[in-house]
């Protein structure tokens, strides 16, 4: 009832926001379809490392390839954008199918070399087939998204398109990590070799977080691409991988709403930070230091503990579901 | 030829589980060889032996979690050699480890840890869980009741469901572990020193556990250094020695085998079992 009252809060947030705040500035407007599309990709990176514990650093890869694979679609080939981010879907479904059937058998972190190559490799062939992707100076005249016949090239639009498949990704991500599934990637996150004695086929469950993530990043870089209307190789390359990492570890891992706070937060902090005009480096690097340092369950831990101060449910950091230590009956 | 059929009639008569000249060496160092011995069906088949004499590495093999140079694993008559731990636990294999492992990752409470347990009857794969999420809501509220079933079988209380297993004091944690491994309900149950770190109360709660199990038609396969429980479960033991066979019989025939006292069980053994038999 309390969490439904929460989730009701975000929601009309959400949606009154253009009417509202954006509408004296819609400026704001945009700003928010990027937090969404970054929420995409932080979210769906969550469910990964935060769940499954299996540490990727190449998130931008599958970020670029739904990117691109849905804007060389519409710019070049006059496909639909919708048609175009199913098949960005699917390509980063399919590298990452097959990174992960190399790799994922494996124990230790194999993958996160292998994705940390895949993103170099990814933004180096971006770069190189210039005849198809339009090199380093970037792929053009990507059209606005249509669905429906209706073409969202108003932002307002779009804003609500991308907030309503960011809010769908949170509540199939919640619904993972919630359901059994969920618990067999803790499993495997926690020992895979117990895990494996309980009849969990480890390799399987890792391959399927893997390839669900990365198809998540495909639509997000699809977002992207029909947004921005122009993409280049810098959007997608390691530092972005980093950039999602941080708003990740930021909000707090492991907890799918931590991941969207870590994203919202990071994408917005420029926009105060910006006002110190030579000094917002300087400033936005304090500010993430100090999350880091002060909050190592990220700003999600910090909310919770500040709720239960407030509420006086007594316990402060990492509270025990049951205090007391239980004994045999 | 007539090697084969002496074994297929020891694997399809009474052996439940028949493990046959299983050798396994790393670089070098032979931790088996040419073990073989069969458990009865719904017998407590205890393996006993000195520190290094690879009785975790013949559980290891069985659990599939390493395979053997040579050898195999018929369970029920199925080889079970190359088979990956995943496909042995689906056979209805479970089993324990010496140092418990229970999962903590994310915050995972007792529980969660029993949920996992029931991975096997709840089967979770990705399309089901995004698509036919009403039905695995259904079984996994069944799972859950059959969860607190099996903490109150190995002796916890219900209430112990929300604890986080590092709360719990370890001879608790022994018992989760083991209960995790009854939610698949498994056929077999292999128990890696599942008494060690126990004080006595607790031991004597676990023999009573032990035989609970076995009741219930299980079939045990008990690795275990704690001597008197060993000689009070078990129908039959066998003993290993620097990866060898020493001894195999009922608790009479170790308790006097002369090979057993010298290389494991010490002369004051003796006296003691001798002892406990006229008692």
């Amino acid at each position: 009832m309390k969490k439904n009252l929460r989730w009701l809060i975000v929601l009309l947030f959400i949606a009154l926001f253009p009417a509202t705040l954006g509408r004296i500035s819609p400026y704001y407007n945009t700003v928010l379809i990027l937090v969404g599309i970054y929420v995409i990709l932080a979210v769906s990176l969550d469910l990964l490392i935060g769940f499954a514990g299996q540490i990727s650093v190449g998130h931008a890869a599958f970020f670029a390839l739904g990117a691109y694979t849905s804007g060389i679609l519409t710019a070049k080939h006059g496909l639909s954008p919708s048609i175009a981010l199913l098949a960005g879907l699917f390509v980063s479904g399919f590298v990452a199918w097959g990174i992960g059937r190399a790799v994922l058998r494996l124990k230790g972190y194999y993958l996160a070399m292998a994705t940390l190559g895949l993103n170099a490799v990814v933004v180096k062939l971006i770069t190189g087939f210039a005849s198809v992707t339009g090199g380093a100076s970037g792929l053009l005249n990507i059209p606005p998204f249509q669905i429906f016949g209706l073409t969202l090239q108003d932002h307002t639009h779009y804003y609500y398109f991308v907030w309503g498949i960011a809010i769908l990704v949170i509540l199939a991500c919640l619904g993972l990590a919630q359901s059994p599934f969920g618990s067999a990637l803790i499993a495997i996150h926690s020992d895979e070799e117990a895990a494996s004695t309980l009849g969990i086929d480890c390799p399987k469950y890792k391959l399927h977080v893997f390839v669900i993530s990365s198809m998540l990043a495909g639509v997000a870089g699809s977002l992207f691409a029909h947004f921005m209307g122009f993409i280049a190789p810098d959007d997608f390359d390691i530092f972005t991988s980093i950039l999602v990492l941080v708003m990740l570890f930021l909000g707090g891992v492991g907890t799918i709403y931590g991941a969207a706070l870590g994203a919202a937060f990071l994408k917005l902090l420029p926009e105060v930070t910006y006002r110190f005009q030579n000094y917002e480096l300087f400033f936005h690097g304090i500010i993430l230091v100090l999350v880091l340092i002060f909050m190592p369950r990220g700003l999600l831990g910090i909310l919770t503990d500040a709720k239960n101060r407030l509420l006086g449910s007594g316990h402060l950091l990492n509270p025990p579901p049951s205090g007391k230590e239980l004994q045999p009956s | 030829m007539g090697n084969e059929a002496s074994r297929n009639s020891q694997v399809d008569g009474k052996h439940f589980l028949w493990v046959d000249k299983i050798t396994k060496s790393f670089s070098g160092l032979t931790a088996l060889l040419d073990v073989s011995f069969g458990i009865e069906r719904g017998h407590i088949r205890a393996l006993i032996g000195p520190n290094g004499a690879g009785k975790t590495t013949l559980l290891n093999v069985i659990s599939g979690i390493l395979s053997p140079d040579s050898g195999h694993i018929y369970y029920r008559g199925k080889d079970l050699t190359r088979l990956r731990p995943h496909q042995i636990a689906a056979e209805g294999l479970s089993r324990t480890f010496q140092l418990v492992r229970l999962f903590k990752a994310n915050n995972a409470k007792v529980l969660d840890n029993l949920m996992i347990g029931a991975h096997l009857k709840l089967k979770p794969s990705l399309v089901k869980s995004l698509f036919l999420r009403g039905a695995l809501h259904r079984q996994d509220r069944v799972m859950r009741e059959t969860a607190y079933e099996k903490l109150r079988f190995v002796g916890l209380e219900p209430a112990a469901g929300d604890a986080l297993p590092s709360n719990l004091p370890f001879g608790n944690q022994r018992l989760l572990e083991i209960a995790r491994a009854l939610m698949s309900e498994p056929e077999m149950l292999l128990l890696d020193e599942p008494a060690s770190g126990l004080n006595d109360a607790e031991v004597e709660d676990f023999k009573k556990l032990l035989l609970a199990v076995k009741a219930k038609g299980m079939t045990i396969l008990l690795v275990e250094h704690n001597m008197k429980l060993v000689m009070e479960v078990a129908d039959e033991i066998v003993v290993l020695n620097f990866g060898r066979k020493l001894a195999d019989g009922n608790c009479d025939e170790i308790s006097c085998n002369r090979k057993v006292i010298e290389a494991y069980l010490g002369s004051d053994y003796m006296n003691m079992a001798g002892g406990n038999h006229s008692g």
